[in-house]
C-alpha cells in the first residue's frame, strides 16, 4: 500500500496560477472560434465596402473607370430626378411591403405560435410556410404572371363571375404586381421570428391575464403584442434588408415601370458604369444601415431575446 | 379594504362542486368530484401527482370545462361562464407573472384591465396595488422588473396580483412547489396569516401531506379522480376513512388483514407508523395483533428514525421511532421480527381501496 500524499506537486514560483492558465486558454479558444468569421468579413465585406465607396469617386468614361478622384458620379446621381425618384420608389415599396408582411404574417404567426400548442404541428405548419421556397426564386416570381395577367386566372374568374366586364389592367406589370410578388416571397421571414416569440409566451401568462378579468382583446393588446414585438422587429429587419436590395421581382413583374435602387445598380453594372453603380450601392447601404439602426432603437433586442 | 363580502343570507359555502367529471379521450381525470369549500376557510387539497389536482383548479377557474357536473359559487352556477367573468383568483405554480411589466404594473393589471368594472382612477389603482404589495411584504418593490426579484418575491407578487382584485375564492396551484425549503416554511405561515386577514377562502392544492396538514383548516384528499375524504387535519390524520386517504398521509402502513394473527381476517388494516412496536419472534405481549416481517434497513432522519420491514406477502411496512423515546430493540438487517400493535390502533377498511 502506498501512503496518500497530501503535498501539492511543487511548482516554480513564477508559474501562472491555474485560474490564469484557464483564463488564457478560454481567451485562445474564443479567438480561434472568432477568427474565421472575422477574416471572412474583413476580406469579403469590409474591404469590398471600402472599395465601393472608393470607386464611387472614380472617373467614369464610356466603357471604363479610372482611379482619378472626382465627385461627378455623385453629382449626377443626386442631381437627377430619375435617381432620386428611385430612392423614393424603393422606400415606398419597402414601407408598403413591410406593412403588408406584418398584416398578413402576424395573424398566421399568431395562429401557429399561440393557438397551435402541439410542437409537431407547429413545426409542420412552419415547414408548410417555406414550401414555396422549394422552387427557385424566379419561378415563384414569374408564377404570378399567369395569375395576374389580363388573360390570367384572377381576371378570368372575376369576369366569369360577372364582377368586371374588362380585365383589370393594373394587376400585372405595375407597382401592384411588384408589391404582391414581394409580399408573398418575404412574408415567411416575418412569420418565422414572430412565431418564435409567440411560442415562447407561457400559456399560463395568458391564462393569468384572463383570470384577472381581461378580455381577449385586452390580453392581445397588453400582453401578447408587447411580448411579440421583438419578433416583429427581427422580421422587419429581415424583410427590410431583402426588400431594399431587391431588383429581380421588380424586373420581372413591373414591366420596367418600377425602378428600384437595386435595378439601377444592375443596369449600370450591365453597361459597365462602375462608378455610378458604386454610388447607388453606397446610397442603398446607407439606407439599409439607417433602417436597421432605427429598428434596433425601437426594440432592445438584447433585453428581449 | 380586502375584506371579502360576507356570505350572502347565511349561506356558508363559497364553492360547491357536484359530480364534476373531466375526461381526456379514454382517460378520466376526474370522476364525479364532490367538494365543498366553506366560507372563510383555508382548504387544502391533497393528491398525488397526476391525480387531477390541477385539472380540478382549471375547471373551477374556467380554463377548461367539465364534461359533467356542476360548479357553483355562492349557489350560482359558474361552469360555462368565460374565465375572465368568474371573479376567481388563480395563483399559478410558475407564478405566470407578466415578464414585460414591473411588479407594480403586474399587480395593477387586473384592476386596470378587467372587462367587468375596471377602475379608471389612477390614484386609486396605485393605492390599492401598493396596499396589496404591503400585505405580502413587498412595499417599495413596485418599480422593479419581475426578472429582477427572487423566486419567493415573485410568489408574493403573484399573490398580490390575485388578491388585489378581491376574488370570491383564491385557488393556489402548488404555490410553494417552486420555492426552497426555508422559504416554503415561511410562506406557509404568511399564506395563512394573509388569508386570515382577508377572510377569503383559499383552495390550496399540494402533493405534500405535511403542507396540506399544516396549512389546511380542512383537508380534502383527491385520489382516483374523486374526493375520498374531506375533514379537519387532525381528524383526517388520526382517522382516515379509507385506504386511499390513509395512503396519502404517508403515516399509515396498509396491509391485508389476513397477514395479521389475532385480528380480523378480511379487508385491509391500517396502522400508523408510530403505533407499531417491534419484538423478537415469539415475544409479542398478550392481546396484541401481530405479524411477522423481515427487517430491511433503517433511515435516520434526525429527531426520528424510520425502520423498514417486509411482510410475508411482500408489503413494505414502516415503523417510526422517536429519538427521545426509543421503543425498538436492536435490529439486525435480514433478521425476522414480530410487529405488533394495540388492537384499537388499527383501522380496518372494507371493500376495494
Amino acid at each position: 500500500m502506498t501512503a496518500l500524499s497530501t503535498e501539492t506537486p511543487s511548482r516554480p514560483a513564477a508559474a501562472a496560477s491555474p485560474a490564469a492558465l484557464r483564463a488564457r486558454k478560454d481567451r485562445n479558444r474564443a479567438l480561434a472560434l472568432l477568427s474565421p468569421g472575422l477574416i471572412w468579413m474583413a476580406l469579403f465585406m469590409v474591404l469590398p465596402m471600402c472599395m465601393v465607396v472608393y470607386v464611387s469617386f472614380w472617373t467614369q468614361t464610356t466603357f471604363s473607370v479610372e482611379p482619378s478622384l472626382t465627385t461627378a458620379s455623385w453629382q449626377r446621381f443626386l442631381g437627377s430626378s430619375t435617381y432620386l425618384a428611385a430612392i423614393g420608389t424603393t422606400l415606398r415599396i419597402w414601407a408598403i411591403v413591410l406593412v403588408a408582411t406584418v398584416a398578413i404574417g402576424y395573424p398566421v404567426a399568431l395562429f401557429i405560435g399561440l393557438f397551435v400548442r402541439n410542437k409537431t404541428v407547429q413545426t409542420a405548419l412552419l415547414v408548410a410556410c417555406v414550401i414555396p421556397f422549394w422552387t427557385s426564386f424566379l419561378i415563384r416570381v414569374i408564377a404570378w404572371r399567369p395569375m395576374l395577367g389580363t388573360e390570367g386566372a384572377i381576371n378570368m374568374i372575376l369576369m366569369k363571375l360577372g364582377i368586371i366586364s374588362h380585365p383589370l389592367e393594373f394587376l400585372l406589370f405595375s407597382e401592384f404586381s411588384v408589391l404582391v410578388g414581394m409580399t408573398q416571397i418575404y412574408c415567411v421571414f416575418m412569420v418565422g421570428p414572430i412565431t418564435f416569440m409567440l411560442g415562447r409566451i407561457e400559456p399560463s401568462v395568458i391564462e393569468a391575464a384572463r383570470d384577472l378579468g381581461a378580455s381577449f382583446g385586452t390580453i392581445f393588446r397588453r400582453i401578447i403584442l408587447p411580448l411579440s414585438l421583438p419578433g416583429v422587429m427581427v422580421g422587419a429587419i429581415f424583410v427590410s434588408v431583402m426588400v431594399l436590395g431587391e431588383f429581380a421581382t421588380a424586373a420581372s413583374l413591373s414591366g420596367r415601370k418600377v425602378n428600384l435602387l437595386g435595378n439601377i445598380i444592375v443596369s449600370q453594372v450591365g453597361s459597365l458604369k462602375w462608378a455610378f453603380a458604386a454610388v447607388a450601392g453606397v446610397v442603398l447601404t446607407v439606407i439599409i444601415t439607417a433602417v436597421i439602426a432605427l429598428a434596433l432603437r425601437l426594440v432592445d433586442l438584447r433585453k428581449e431575446m | 379594504m380586502f375584506a371579502c363580502e360576507k356570505s350572502i343570507n347565511g349561506e356558508t359555502d363559497v364553492l360547491t362542486l357536484s359530480r364534476v367529471t373531466r375526461r381526456y379521450g379514454a382517460n378520466t381525470a376526474l370522476d364525479g368530484v364532490d367538494l365543498v369549500v366553506p366560507d372563510n376557510t383555508y382548504m387544502a387539497l391533497l393528491g398525488a401527482s397526476g391525480a387531477g389536482k390541477t385539472t380540478l383548479l382549471r375547471l373551477i377557474a374556467g380554463f377548461e370545462e367539465p364534461d359533467q357536473g356542476e360548479i357553483a359559487i355562492h349557489g350560482e352556477r359558474i361552469d360555462g361562464q368565460p374565465p375572465h367573468l368568474r371573479d376567481i383568483g388563480f395563483v399559478f405554480q410558475n407564478f405566470a407573472l407578466f415578464p414585460h411589466l414591473t411588479v407594480a404594473q403586474n399587480v395593477e393589471f387586473g384592476l386596470r384591465h378587467r372587462a367587468r368594472a375596471p377602475i379608471t382612477d389612477d390614484a386609486e389603482i396605485r393605492a390599492r396595488a401598493e396596499a396589496a404589495l404591503e400585505l405580502v411584504g413587498l412595499a417599495g418593490f413596485g418599480h422593479r422588473g419581475v426578472g429582477a426579484i427572487s423566486g419567493g418575491q415573485r410568489q408574493r407578487v403573484a399573490l398580490a396580483r390575485t388578491l388585489v382584485c378581491e376574488p370570491r375564492i383564491v385557488l393556489l396551484d402548488e404555490p410553494l412547489g417552486a420555492l426552497d425549503a426555508n422559504l416554503r416554511a415561511r410562506m406557509c405561515d404568511e399564506l395563512r396569516a394573509i388569508r386570515e386577514r382577508l377572510k377569503v377562502s383559499f383552495l390550496h392544492v399540494t402533493g405534500s401531506e405535511t403542507e396540506a396538514l399544516t396549512m389546511g383548516d380542512e383537508v380534502a384528499v383527491l385520489a382516483g379522480g374523486r374526493i375520498v375524504q374531506s375533514d379537519a387535519p387532525e381528524m383526517l390524520f388520526t382517522a382516515p376513512r379509507n385506504a386511499a386517504a390513509a395512503r396519502h398521509l404517508n403515516a399509515w402502513n396498509i396491509f391485508p388483514a389476513g397477514l395479521c394473527a389475532g385480528g380480523a381476517a378480511q379487508g385491509e388494516i391500517a396502522v400508523r407508523f408510530d403505533q407499531i412496536d417491534v419484538s423478537p419472534p415469539g415475544a409479542v405481549p398478550d392481546g396484541r395483533p401481530h405479524l411477522a416481517a423481515q427487517y430491511l434497513t433503517g433511515e435516520f432522519n434526525g429527531p426520528t428514525a424510520l425502520s423498514f420491514f417486509r411482510a410475508e406477502d411482500g408489503t413494505l411496512l414502516q415503523v417510526v421511532d422517536h429519538l427521545s423515546t426509543p421503543r425498538l430493540p436492536e435490529l439486525t438487517e435480514g433478521a425476522r421480527y414480530d410487529l405488533h400493535f394495540a388492537p384499537d390502533a388499527a383501522r380496518q377498511f372494507h371493500g376495494a381501496a
